[in-house]
């Protein structure tokens, strides 16, 4: 199956590629076997329901588990056995296209509170799921892949459009997103095969991901240990710059009188932030290497660097997210006579932690792409596992894709390692962001 | 309403702290909480309150009878709240304040320096101008004094006390695990009262709780002053002159530049003040 048939389906594409795998391993002849295997016994139970209501249980029970097993053994061999067999476009059509066009048809008929219009969908998308099934292989898809894509995600995906664009008029514009995504991709694919491109060929595969560095082939190489790396710094750096900067700023909103000394704080914290990276990277070589004796290039040393280099951030953010929080709040609970802490741990901070917490995953989204530090600190550039502990040294992605861009500069690590590296890399982040603003609008809404 | 009792001065400088020190002359009550004699609980001797060089109270004294309902009225910028919260010290928390003089609870001086203000705010319940509930369910508003103060066992005795005491039982007692925001304006302020009266404080703090608040809602609430009266002193900074004239049994009229001119039964300030300024205030002539 080439992904690129299925990729513009969009939203339900995995269903898709589940149906199209089970299909794969299942014939089409053999599906419709055991489809009317288990029809069989399904339809003579409703027959046995409407005609006659008197039958004892047991009876009923009896009889319906005889004719499953029957039809079971018996069924499947008769399809597979017959002198002439419809195509497995068409059977795929009937077998699956048919219950979900009944579904999306009650589904409709449910929403809009409409029969008519009910039918109107069901008997529509069935014909569509047909209309895949003949037409299919003119328009350049095999007739099978295009049956199975169109059942169960384009009619689906269809018909909830529809519905949802005729029973609530003033949401239309919210199915302008899904539009615009899936018909960019279209376009994509449509301008991709006009212009005679190659194919995409990603080099994000499962042996990308789960390999280590190959200085002799970019096609063996892979970005495991620097994954895990990065993880295990992110880790680090929360857990020493997440209590320090929440710490200090409640100190210094709640604790700390306002004089000269915590204006000058202040100042100093702010202009922290904006200061270059690499100079956090000296401060790191400086302090934990030199002055404290520790091995250059390990967990701790490059974890510790990078929380430094956040530290600002995270106090920053927090302030904000703690200044945030009304006096009124403070006022009541310090009138129930409740002590600073006391106040701090039960009102201000649950009611500014979605802020601190989305604060500080940006700023860690931040560390995981800083290079300039870690190779102050001598972060190997090359590593071939995961550290064992947090004095063993470690890699982290930023780290691996400068090695390939220089090190091993050349036409294989240039045109896929590098770029593979990079999406892995910006994947991670934009995946740690989605979690900040999801974990802040959770809160939001509990508050 | 008010106790037919001699004119107590507003500058008192009768320094006698036994228990009853406003006599009362019995034969002439008309309230129905006057059988008791009037106890001193807060008392004012001569206090200023700067903030930073600005005097917000000029030499303020006055004595604040238990269990009765005591207002302060006058107009904006005047100091009566910040008198208010002289008396549970929650000016500590303005750096630029700083208070002088007296300030007796029971006996006992509030600014003394072995007073820890956190104990003394456990005594002392303020309820503010904005209904503040905390963004937490309606039971844990309640319970919050409770918690902080390590109250063992459970609270959902208090916790219901509170809220029956609160008027307020009846309209959220199925649904305690509710946010407080959920409320209504009124009941919000009824939360905060009923979060004010779970730890049961001596003396209960108002400071213009109704004004927020729309004219039904500020009727319950002043029903609620007054049946609150009769188990807490309540002092209540107020606007309005009605309100105070209403629920109050004492008076006192602070006037610009932190003075308090008067202080007395409410019905003698409202009908026959003894300062021309404040006839004038009450009036309308000015303020």
């Amino acid at each position: 199956m080439p992904s690129r048939v299925i990729s513009p389906a969009g939203s339900a594409r995995h269903l898709a590629s589940i149906a199209i795998v089970f299909l794969d391993v299942l014939p089409p002849l053999v599906w419709l076997g055991y489809v009317l295997a288990l029809a069989l016994p399904l339809a003579a139970s409703v027959a046995i329901e409407r005609v006659d209501r008197q039958l004892p249980f047991l009876a009923r029970f009896g009889l319906l588990a005889a004719l499953l097993v029957a039809s079971l053994l018996f069924v499947p061999g008769v399809v597979t056995s017959m002198p002439t067999v419809p195509t497995g476009s068409i059977i795929v059509a009937v077998t699956l296209g048919g219950p979900i066009a009944a579904i999306v048809g009650r589904f409709a008929a449910g929403r809009l509170e409409n029969r008519r219009t009910g039918l109107a969908v069901g008997g529509g998308s069935f014909l569509a799921v047909l209309g895949a099934a003949f037409l299919g292989s003119s328009v350049g898809l095999a007739a099978l892949p295009a049956t199975i894509l169109t059942s169960v995600s384009l009619v689906p995906a269809a018909a909830y459009v529809l519905v949802v664009a005729i029973d609530r008029p003033g949401r239309r514009i919210g199915l302008l997103l899904p539009a615009v995504v899936f018909g960019g991709a279209l376009l994509g694919a449509v301008v991709v095969d006009a212009m005679n491109f190659a194919g995409p060929n990603s080099w994000i595969d499962w042996g990308f991901l789960t390999g280590v560095h190959n200085s002799s082939s970019a096609a063996a190489a892979g970005f495991y240990p620097v994954i895990g790396g990065s993880i295990i710094l992110m880790v680090i750096v929360a857990v020493l710059a997440f209590p320090l900067g929440v710490g200090t700023a409640v100190y210094l909103e709640e604790y700390a009188p306002d004089n000269r000394f915590t204006r000058i704080i202040d100042v100093n914290i702010s202009n922290l932030a904006g200061v270059p990276s690499v100079v956090y990277g000296l401060l790191g070589l400086g302090l934990f290497i030199t002055y404290l004796g520790e091995s250059p290039g390990t967990a701790l040393v490059g974890g510790a660097t990078l929380g430094l280099l956040i530290l600002p951030i995270v106090i920053i953010s927090a302030r904000e997210a703690i200044r945030s929080v009304p006096d009124s709040m403070r006022q009541a609970s310090y009138g129930m006579g409740a002590t600073r802490w006391q106040t701090v741990k039960n009102v201000v901070l649950p009611e500014a932690f979605p802020g601190i917490l989305t604060g500080t995953i940006l700023a860690i989204g931040r560390a995981i792409g800083e290079t300039a530090p870690l190779v102050v600190v001598g972060l190997p550039s090359v590593i071939y596992s995961l550290p064992t502990d947090l004095s063993s040294s470690v890699g982290a992605m930023p780290m691996q894709i400068y090695a390939w861009a220089s090190l091993y500069a050349g036409p294989g690590f240039y045109n896929s390692a590098v770029p593979a590296g990079v999406v892995v890399l910006l994947v991670v982040l934009l995946a740690m962001n989605s979690v900040a603003i999801a974990l802040r609008n959770r809160y939001q809404r509990e508050n | 309403m008010s106790n037919e009792e001699p004119t107590t001065e507003a500058r008192t400088s009768a320094p006698d702290r036994s228990s009853a020190t406003t006599s009362v002359d019995a034969g002439e009550e008309t309230s129905d909480r006057a059988a008791e004699p009037d106890r001193t609980i807060v008392e004012a001797r001569n206090i200023d309150v700067w903030y930073d060089e600005d005097q917000a109270l000029r030499d303020v004294s006055m004595e604040v009878p238990e269990k009765k309902v005591t207002a302060m009225i006058g107009p904006s910028g005047c100091g009566k709240s910040t008198f208010l919260r002289c008396i549970n010290r929650m000016n500590d928390l303005v750096d630029a304040a700083r208070v002088e003089g007296e300030l007796l609870l029971g006996s006992k001086n509030v600014y003394d320096a072995d007073v820890d203000p956190i104990a003394l705010r456990r005594r002392v319940g303020i309820v503010f101008q904005k209904p503040n509930p905390f963004p937490k369910s309606i039971y844990d508003n309640v319970a919050y004094g409770l918690e902080i103060q390590d109250v063992e066992g459970g609270h959902d005795a208090i916790v219901e006390r509170s809220l029956e005491r609160a008027a307020l039982w009846e309209e959220v007692e199925d649904r305690l695990e509710e946010s407080g925001l959920e409320l209504s304006g009124g009941q919000q302020q009824r939360l905060c009262i009923a979060r004010a009266i779970a730890t049961d404080p001596e003396v209960l703090l108002m400071d213009e709780p109704a004004s927020a608040l729309d004219p039904i809602a500020t009727n319950q609430i002043e029903d609620l002053i007054e049946d609150l009266a009769e188990e807490y002193t309540v002092i209540i900074v107020t606007h309005n002159m009605q309100q105070a004239a209403r629920i109050s049994d004492k008076t006192a009229v602070f006037l610009t530049g932190g003075e308090l001119v008067e202080f007395d039964d409410t019905r003698q300030v409202f009908e026959s003040p003894q300062s021309q300024r404040v006839e004038d205030y009450i009036t309308g002539k000015f303020g």
